[in-house]
């Protein structure tokens, strides 16, 4: 059959739309005379884009309050201008956006991303050798073990935290009970992150360290079908306490419910979780706040004591239940860069790196939105960061360590 | 297979593009984002190549090039990691560990044919992913290194990168070329098309196709290497991932399956304008990208469902029709071989239009393949087609179809479980505009075939003359101005012969030449105006029936020396 007019005309118009469309948005970036040029790479499209958006709405608040302020005060009132490029889903499409921003922005004087630690990397490479300081919340060790001078971490890294967990729950299990637990069940899949941590534990010597014996050592490839074998190692060993190291949502939703199904959930066996997805609203719509009750985990960043104010207006104006790590460091990132300006007087890259360097705060909006100062060491890592602990209490996860900045008091949860 | 000056000729056209953009590029693109756009075009058009080298022309499909292009990455940032190896070392190397895996890949798969081939491939990659987060490789870099940067491929000047890719492209693009002009490139070809048959040839087709597998994997796999070194960052999604096997295969089907232009074609579209989308839509519609990408993909195929590059050459010979008078059909100097067999050779032959022309010849003689070639099944290695004034070597049978050349299979091709009219409604769509016109079309074929009390009948019950009858008719169907009919005759009896040998003469009253090839000379001496007769694959006579049967060489071919001698001694 012959293709009819209408049919080719259609095909042939999408394909020049397609073709044409970028070509509509040239010119409608607005440069203002007076502002400053810093960047933001988050991936807005595929797997990880709600992470992406969430950094975007904490960048974004940062960004016109401070406008609203009266911009940077050393620059003469310049406002700041931030610009958003899109990670995607894979490192080609991230390095593409650094590299993209760059030639298109050559008048950047920072920016922050790209979230998910493979994104960070290929940037930095770029970001680095344009000599762009760059701020990044992702936790890989990897990302300032490069030697590199440009690039900070707003996170402490993922070695550290695996090292800092364990030791700051024990301590939180004894102040509760006043016991300290003997064993642990470590369950985990085989993803970047979950291994790095566990590769702490096991052949870093992070168990003998705090006198733990696991008695329940499982990993497995995700996505989990059936989490009965898992957890039935879990009910006849019985260990103090689960460390659970997933990454995938419906992976611990299995566990969970297999541990509600077995009688160990709602306290019987203590769960400790490490990252920001252990407390995101969807983990909270999908597993609902019974079965989350009582979950510590470790997290970078989490609402802290101090940003009252800031979280209210986040809810009111996203509409999500509570604040979480990709939002506060979205504007915490802005906000160090913010800082950075006002004390290198000047709209200069290498400045504004040699501020960050320099940089020793403990008070204002930066130090505000990262538990501990705003002081980085020579890898660019920050220095004096306490371990964040939030927990489930009631449908919210709330921050319950350190005690000086916690919106809750902890509780072990116990039969 | 290309004659080798038109190797010749396209061996300079690389080159030439080679150093057009070259040049170019070094001189115009100034932004490094371009350059690194460029760089990245030209990593997956060589990817893309490759795929072709094994899936283009042998017609095995796979969904698992990411596997070598996988461990090429792993291969130059492992090397660099733990043994400080220069990708100047490492990436030659990945040829040797892409041609290994093709290997040990291919030794169990070419089992397989097919659907079955194609999901056996994919499953490597994604197995080959698990295998590499298990040893612990989820994220790896590649260490910059600030002392002899030059020393391990790592340029200030990004067009570093885009010189050395090029210089990849280049030495892929050869080596297609160099595959499609010599034995390996044809015999991948005849098992693309008949794998039994090009078996059967004397074609060693295992060994042609773990060749194929072999050297595909390794120029993916040598890809795959530039591009860590490019990214910097190596995952095993990003690597192994479903989307670069998808992409080999999105670029080589956009730009044109098996040919050499095709996925470079590809890579030059699809890259920019994926990454475009990317840059423009992505921080205001995120996820648009994505979309319009496929709708652009999608569209692009419905208008040129066999690819940019067939279509674009179909334009183009459209438009440059070499007029030849009245001649209907014009072969010139028409040879093929299937590896060392020269199935035909230097065959001339002119039909003016309307009349009854017969092939004759004994069996393997190259009747049925001078049919493939006509019509677009084969190519030929050399020379010329023209139908009514226009070239049509090399176009694809639907193309040779719609030009008006109708055929018919020595063993007929019917849809066993649909009816009589179902079967020949399905020929008719290709000049019907509507489903209704088609059925029109195919009920007046019928009645011309004298079948039409049978339309309602399902195909598997009908005797051989009906179906012989049916397969005409739908030949009949798009009034094609030439008639290949393939043994119509065979395996008839005497009074069905009557019945069919009517219908054919009255095609010829109606002004539609007929070509019909037979092994049997009776009846055929009976039928046809104009006689040739093939013998291993070469035209030995030629004319009026009459004269034709008492050729000597025509005798020796089909009752030996023997009687050609006894015929010859009284002539003389």
């Amino acid at each position: 059959m012959q293709n009819s007019p209408t049919r080719r005309s259609v095909t042939a118009g999408l394909a020049l739309g397609a073709i044409s469309l970028p070509a509509l948005r040239v010119g409608t970036a607005s440069a203002q005379a007076k502002s400053v040029k810093i960047a933001m790479i988050a991936p807005l499209s595929g797997p990880w884009a709600r992470q992406g958006q969430l950094l975007r709405q904490g960048a974004d608040m940062a960004v016109e309050e401070f406008n609203s302020q009266g911009g940077i005060k050393s620059l003469g009132g310049a406002k700041l201008e931030i610009i958003y490029a899109d990670a995607g889903d894979n490192t080609e499409k991230a390095k593409n956006a650094a590299q993209r921003l760059l030639s298109d922005h050559p008048d950047l004087v920072g920016g922050s991303g790209a979230w998910l630690s493979s994104f960070t990397l290929a940037v930095t490479e770029v970001t680095e050798r344009a000599q762009l300081p760059w701020l990044t919340l992702s936790y890989s060790d990897a990302i300032t073990n490069r030697g590199f001078k440009f690039v900070f971490q707003t996170s402490p890294t993922a070695e550290w935290q695996a090292a800092e967990t364990l030791p700051t729950a024990l301590k939180l299990a004894e102040h509760a009970t006043g016991k300290r637990p003997k064993t642990i069940g470590v369950i985990q899949d085989n993803t970047a992150s979950p291994v790095s941590f566990g590769k702490h534990l096991r052949e870093g010597g992070g168990l003998e360290k705090v006198g733990l014996k696991a008695t329940v050592d499982q990993i497995f490839t995700p996505p989990l079908s059936d989490a009965t074998p898992l957890v039935d190692k879990l009910r006849s060993a019985k260990p103090d306490f689960l460390l659970l190291l997933t990454s995938a949502m419906p992976d611990c939703k299995l566990v969970l419910e297999k541990l509600d199904e077995f009688k160990l959930a709602k306290g019987k066996m203590p769960l400790v979780g490490n990252g920001a997805p252990f407390g995101s609203p969807e983990l909270l719509n999908t597993i609902g706040p019974e079965l989350l009750e009582g979950m510590l985990f470790s997290v970078a960043n989490w609402p802290l004591k101090g940003q009252e104010e800031f979280i209210e207006r986040f809810k009111k104006r996203t509409g999500e239940p509570f604040a979480t790590q990709d939002a506060l460091c979205g504007y915490g990132d802005v906000a160090i860069l913010k800082e950075a300006l006002e004390a290198a007087g000047a709209a200069d890259k290498l400045k504004v790196a040699e501020a960050i360097r320099q940089m020793n705060l403990t008070t204002g909006p930066a130090a505000q939105f990262f538990p501990g100062p705003i002081r980085f060491d020579e890898k660019g890592r920050r220095q004096d960061v306490p371990m964040i602990f939030a927990q489930w209490q009631k449908g919210v996860p709330l921050t319950v360590f350190p005690e000086d900045r916690a919106l809750a008091k902890p509780f072990w949860p116990s039969v | 297979m290309r004659t080798r000056a038109e190797a010749n000729r396209q061996r300079w056209a690389i080159l030439g593009v080679a150093v057009a953009v070259l040049v170019l590029s070094l001189v115009l693109l100034k932004s490094a984002y371009y350059q690194l756009v460029l760089t990245q075009v030209l990593l997956w058009a060589v990817l893309s190549l490759a795929w072709n080298i094994l899936c283009g022309y042998s017609g095995y499909f796979s969904f698992g090039h990411a596997g070598f292009w996988g461990l090429g990455a792993y291969t130059v940032a492992l090397g660099m990691m733990y043994f400080d190896l220069s990708p100047w070392i490492s990436i030659p190397f990945c040829a040797l560990v892409g041609a290994a895996a093709g290997a040990i890949i291919g030794y169990p798969t070419f089992r397989l044919r097919g659907h079955y081939f194609a999901l056996a491939m994919l499953a490597y990659p994604l197995a080959t992913l698990y295998v590499f987060q298990w040893l612990g490789y989820q994220e790896l870099t590649l260490p910059m290194k600030r002392e002899a940067p030059l020393l391990y491929m790592q340029f200030e000047d990004p067009r570093g990168y885009v010189v050395l890719a090029l210089g990849l492209l280049v030495v892929a693009l050869l080596i297609s070329l160099k595959v499609e002009n010599s034995r390996f490139g044809m015999s991948l070809m005849a098992i693309k098309q008949n794998e039994p048959a090009a078996e059967a040839a004397g074609i060693n087709t295992w060994r042609w196709k773990m060749l194929a597998l072999m050297l595909s994997g390794a120029l993916a796999a040598v890809a795959g290497g530039l591009y860590a070194v490019i990214l910097l960052v190596v995952t095993p999604e990003t690597v192994f991932g479903m989307l670069v096997s998808a992409q080999a295969l999105i670029l080589a089907l956009f730009g044109g399956v098996g040919s050499l232009w095709g996925p470079v074609i590809g890579a030059v579209v699809l890259v920019p304008l994926a990454e475009g989308l990317n840059a423009e839509l992505g921080d205001v519609l995120p996820g648009i990208q994505g979309v319009v990408y496929g709708v652009a993909i999608i569209a692009i195929i419905l208008l040129a469902p066999e690819g940019v590059y067939w279509r674009v050459l179909d334009r183009f010979s459209k438009r440059a029709p070499v007029s030849t008078g009245a001649d209907l059909l014009v072969l010139r100097d028409i040879g093929i071989s299937f590896g060392g067999l020269r199935a035909l050779d230097g065959i001339d032959l002119t039909l003016p239009e309307g009349g009854l022309y017969g092939i004759i010849g004994p069996n393997g003689a190259g009747k049925t393949t001078l049919f493939n070639v006509i019509n677009g099944f084969l190519d030929s290695d050399s020379g010329a087609i023209t139908f009514a004034g226009e070239p049509i070597t090399g176009l694809r049978p639907n193309q040779v179809c719609r030009r008006g050349v109708g055929r018919t299979f020595q063993v007929v091709r019917a849809f066993p479980r649909m009816s009589v009219l179902e079967n020949v409604i399905v020929g008719a769509f290709i000049a019907a505009p509507t489903d209704a016109v088609a059925r029109d079309m195919a009920l007046a074929a019928l009645e011309r075939v004298g079948l039409v009390d049978q339309a309602e009948k399902i195909a598997g019950g009908l005797t051989t003359r009906e179906l012989r009858l049916m397969e005409l008719a739908r030949a009949l169907v798009p009034h094609p101005r030439l008639m290949l009919l393939d043994e119509t005759l065979a395996g008839l009896g005497h009074d069905d012969l009557g019945g069919i040998l009517g219908v054919i003469r009255q095609l010829r009253a109606e002004g539609i030449t007929v070509l019909i090839i037979e092994h049997t000379m009776h009846a055929m001496v009976q039928l046809v105006d104009h006689f040739t007769v093939l013998d291993h694959g070469r035209l030995i006579a030629t004319g009026r029936p009459q004269d034709v049967v008492r050729d000597s060489r025509v005798i020796e071919a089909y009752l030996g020396k023997k009687w050609s001698d006894r015929v010859a001694v009284p002539a003389k």
